[in-house]
């Protein structure tokens, strides 16, 4: 039964858990920013700076050439 | 007061036959035979049994109490088989719901499921606190308008072969020096044991044409002069040190070499300080 293997495997040596409790965390921190970062990204949709960069850099080229 | 006698072995003896004192000690009994002369007449019995018709029966000296056994006095409970138990269902788990059944067959799977909670948040603890802790630590670095303030660019096209130039750097003077073949040759060339502070050229520059300092002389803090003194590197006018084409102190009284700092190339023409 699959609760029986990671009852026996996890969670019976305290060792075991707690290294399953960092490795864990290592891969929520990850999941958790960038699903946070995604979040608001998607509710700011159109204001940041790489939705806009198009319309900027575009007059930025000219700018630039005609600099040097 | 008999239940501590009583386990004081040697003793017991007497004890026990103080307890049988004690306990025929009863209030009805010494009462009924010291201050009662006369005979007891008892009420005439009433037909119904009220709570006060039985007073009436019990002897009339006083308060009655019974105490018997080693423990004092005693108390009678009587079972109640009308309590109504609160229903616990809604608390169980599912495995365990019904409280006939053994509850070992699912011992493991609700242990893990426990223990998996347990699990979670920890890692959602160690998530939070490992982020407490960086946040606590960043506030005490230097922001980041300070740290951008931190590094200098320098443009190496400018700086012609032979020649060197200071730039202001952290408040302190920077030489940045392109240094010629001959120059090169002759630093490289240096029996490291002679030197004071024992540090091979290699040690000391990344590009061997490139060669940055700090310009600030390790005896007491002034600034050297560029292309002068006895070995063609630096000279420090306030004390008289000497340094070599490579920052290395030769002569005087400055006890280190002139300090290098940290330093990249980002690419052939520019060098980032800092």
């Amino acid at each position: 039964m699959f609760l029986r293997t990671v009852y026996n495997t996890i969670f019976r040596r305290s060792s075991a858990f707690a290294l399953s409790i960092l490795v864990g965390a290592v891969f929520f921190e990850r999941a958790f920013d960038q699903g946070g970062t995604a979040l608001f990204e998607s509710m700011n949709k159109g204001k940041l700076w790489k939705d806009i960069k198009d319309d900027f850099e575009k007059n930025d080229n000219g700018g630039g050439d005609d600099d040097e | 007061m008999m239940s501590v006698t009583a386990r004081s072995g040697l003793l017991a003896q007497y004890l026990s036959a103080s307890s049988q004192v004690v306990a025929t000690q009863l209030r009805p009994t010494v009462c009924l035979a010291a201050p009662l002369s006369s005979k007891i007449t008892l009420a005439p019995r009433k037909e119904n049994l009220t709570t006060e018709s039985l007073k009436q029966l019990v002897p009339k000296c006083g308060n009655v109490r019974v105490s018997s056994g080693p423990h004092g006095p005693m108390q009678v409970r009587y079972a109640h088989t009308d309590i109504q138990y609160p229903d616990f269902s809604d608390y169980r788990r599912q495995p365990v719901s019904d409280p006939k059944t053994s509850s070992e067959p699912s011992s493991v799977s609700r242990r893990a499921f426990t223990y998996a909670m347990v699990g979670a948040s920890g890692v959602v603890g160690a998530y939070a606190a490992k982020n407490i802790v960086q946040e606590l630590l960043s506030t005490m670095s230097a922001s980041a308008d300070v740290l951008a303030l931190a590094k200098v660019e320098v443009d190496l096209k400018t700086i012609a072969e032979g020649k060197s130039i200071c730039v202001k750097w952290r408040g302190k003077p920077l030489f940045v020096r392109h240094r010629t073949g001959d120059e090169i040759e002759t630093e490289k060339g240096v029996d490291v044991e002679s030197l004071r502070h024992k540090e091979h050229d290699d040690e000391r520059v990344k590009r061997p044409e490139w060669l940055i300092l700090i310009g600030v002389c390790t005896h007491l803090g002034c600034v050297p002069i560029a292309h002068a003194g006895e070995y063609g590197g630096y000279f420090c006018p306030c004390h008289g040190s000497h340094y070599d084409t490579s920052g290395r102190i030769r002569k005087g009284p400055a006890p280190e070499n002139l300090e290098v700092p940290e330093y990249t190339f980002s690419d052939d023409t520019t060098v980032v300080v800092g």
